[in-house]
């Protein structure tokens, strides 16, 4: 287990590095394809501006934003792997990936406002770990945002009646949180959003969602996918933009996770994710053999 | 996209209130990051007169908390980018007061800064969000810092040099004109037809 703890420590270094000095390869094509679809002058300038940034982040081998955020692990676990502290592993990564100054140390008491200096602290990274006794190996997504989009993160329980005819009520809501972040949460956004469980359950659908898929997949569920799709849309004819400066390109996606609820409530967790998506993943198996996911 | 007005620190009043929405400007000068803690500590001091870190007459303000790197008995600057502006909604008012002419951020501020701005003729401008590596490379010199021990490495107030620092857009004029606003007015209006209850 050692040597393949070692092995684990050491990828996951060299793919933090490249992770945060670029965006992730989903999310670059579809700003491209935004730029060759925006029609709005000041909007492509934003647009032209962003890419132009990777292009350098990457050349330069600098963090592509100054904001790392709380940075967020996914991890999936088979039985043979359980032994592998990844906990720990990742923790020290970040920390070291900060001393190097690819990432910015933002992490503080959330009373107090004292800054670590590391982006350590309890509860950093936000960690989620699932054992699966069917899996021959464990599985690490890795997700890096700016945390300007979190201020518009929002909740809210529907009833059956709230939720309304073709879900109009959800709608609503959703798309009036939308324009009241405007250009603030760095669009064009991605938009995670959980639905049902309870409050906490609903809220972690919802970062996980934008957190762990590509940016270009579909929904499995074909119903949802649909949902997606027309979510999107509505919200790219809101007219924000860009960085807010107007234009058609407001979000880039729309991911929905959803979980079984309570007859009685339709619980909605919304996630704002800016379009600076930092994003890898690996699985590594009990031979120690490593494979890129994301 | 227009043609930029190229702008030297520190700003005079009246080239402010020359400035519209939709303006494109390029700086060039000293300019001080301020985030939240920043803000709230220059309100302390203000409240109990005590001397301020550095004299704002003039001054550009950016809402930012840059990555740096500490080399020999001086900083590299890394990366820095805007942060969202709507946090220091509540201190334009003092922004104003110091004579702080403008602030640079993203997402924009509020009908409290839009007055701030009117009364002492300041503008927001508004810099490309999440472009930490493209805003860095306007960046030539560290100057100084204030307060980095206690706040920490974001909030800290760092002084910065910067050479035709740009395009940035402007986004709120002193003459009440907020672009987010109008974008904020027409998204609202579209909102019925996409929803059909």
């Amino acid at each position: 287990m050692k040597i393949i703890e070692t092995k684990f420590a050491e990828s996951f270094y060299e793919s933090l590095v490249r992770g945060v000095t670029g965006i992730s390869p989903d999310v670059l094509q579809l700003m491209e394809e935004a730029l060759a679809e925006e029609k709005s002058p000041p909007a492509r300038a934003m647009l032209e501006a962003m890419l132009k940034n990777v292009q350098l982040a990457q050349k330069l081998r600098k963090g592509v934003c100054q904001s790392p955020g709380i940075p967020c692990i996914y991890v999936r676990c088979g039985p043979e792997l359980a032994g592998i502290d990844v906990r720990k592993i990742t923790g020290e990564s970040i920390i070291r990936a900060t001393r190097e100054g690819y990432l910015r140390p933002s992490i503080v008491h959330p009373l107090t406002r004292k800054n670590t200096g590391d982006n350590s602290g309890p509860g950093i990274p936000n960690f989620e770990i699932e054992l699966d006794p069917g899996l021959d190996y464990l599985e690490a997504i890795v997700s890096f945002k700016g945390c300007g989009p979190e201020l518009f993160n929002t909740f809210k329980t529907f009833t059956p009646e709230s939720l309304g005819k073709n879900f109009a009520g959800f709608k609503r809501f959703l798309l009036e949180t939308v324009i009241n972040a405007g250009g603030k949460p760095c669009p064009p956004i991605g938009l995670g959003i959980g639905i049902g469980g309870q409050m906490d359950g609903a809220a972690k659908l919802s970062r996980k969602a934008i957190s762990t898929r590509k940016w270009n997949d579909r929904h499995p569920d074909p119903e949802l996918n649909l949902l997606e799709q027309d979510l999107k849309d509505k919200i790219n004819q809101l007219g924000i933009g860009p960085g807010g400066v107007g234009g058609q390109t407001t979000a880039l996606t729309v991911k929905i996770g959803i979980a079984y609820t309570h007859t009685a409530i339709c619980p909605v967790a919304i996630n704002f994710h800016c379009w600076v998506a930092r994003r890898f993943g690996f699985k590594v198996y009990a031979d120690g053999t490593m494979e890129e996911i994301l | 996209m227009k043609r930029p007005v190229h702008l030297s620190t520190p700003l005079a009043t009246e080239s402010i209130r020359n400035l519209k929405v939709h303006d494109i400007v390029t700086l060039s000068g000293t300019i001080y990051t301020a985030r939240d803690m920043a803000h709230l500590k220059l309100k302390e001091l203000k409240k109990s007169r005590k001397p301020m870190p550095e004299v704002f007459r003039g001054a550009v303000i950016f809402h930012a908390g840059p990555v740096v790197k500490k080399e020999g008995s001086g900083f590299t600057l890394l990366t820095i980018g805007p942060t969202t502006s709507i946090r220091m909604e509540p201190h334009s008012d003092l922004m104003g007061k110091l004579g702080v002419k403008a602030s640079v951020g993203k997402g924009g501020m509020g009908n409290e800064s839009l007055q701030a701005f009117k009364k002492y003729g300041m503008v927001y401008l508004l810099a490309a969000p999440g472009c930490g590596v493209l805003h860095a490379q306007a960046v030539k010199e560290v100057k100084q810092v204030h307060w980095l021990e206690e706040l920490g490495m974001p909030e800290a107030i760092w002084v910065l040099e910067v050479t035709d620092w740009g395009p940035l857009t402007v986004a709120m004029d002193s003459h009440g004109n907020s672009l987010f606003h109008t974008i904020y007015e027409e998204g609202l209006k579209k909102l019925d037809s996409l929803i059909k209850d």
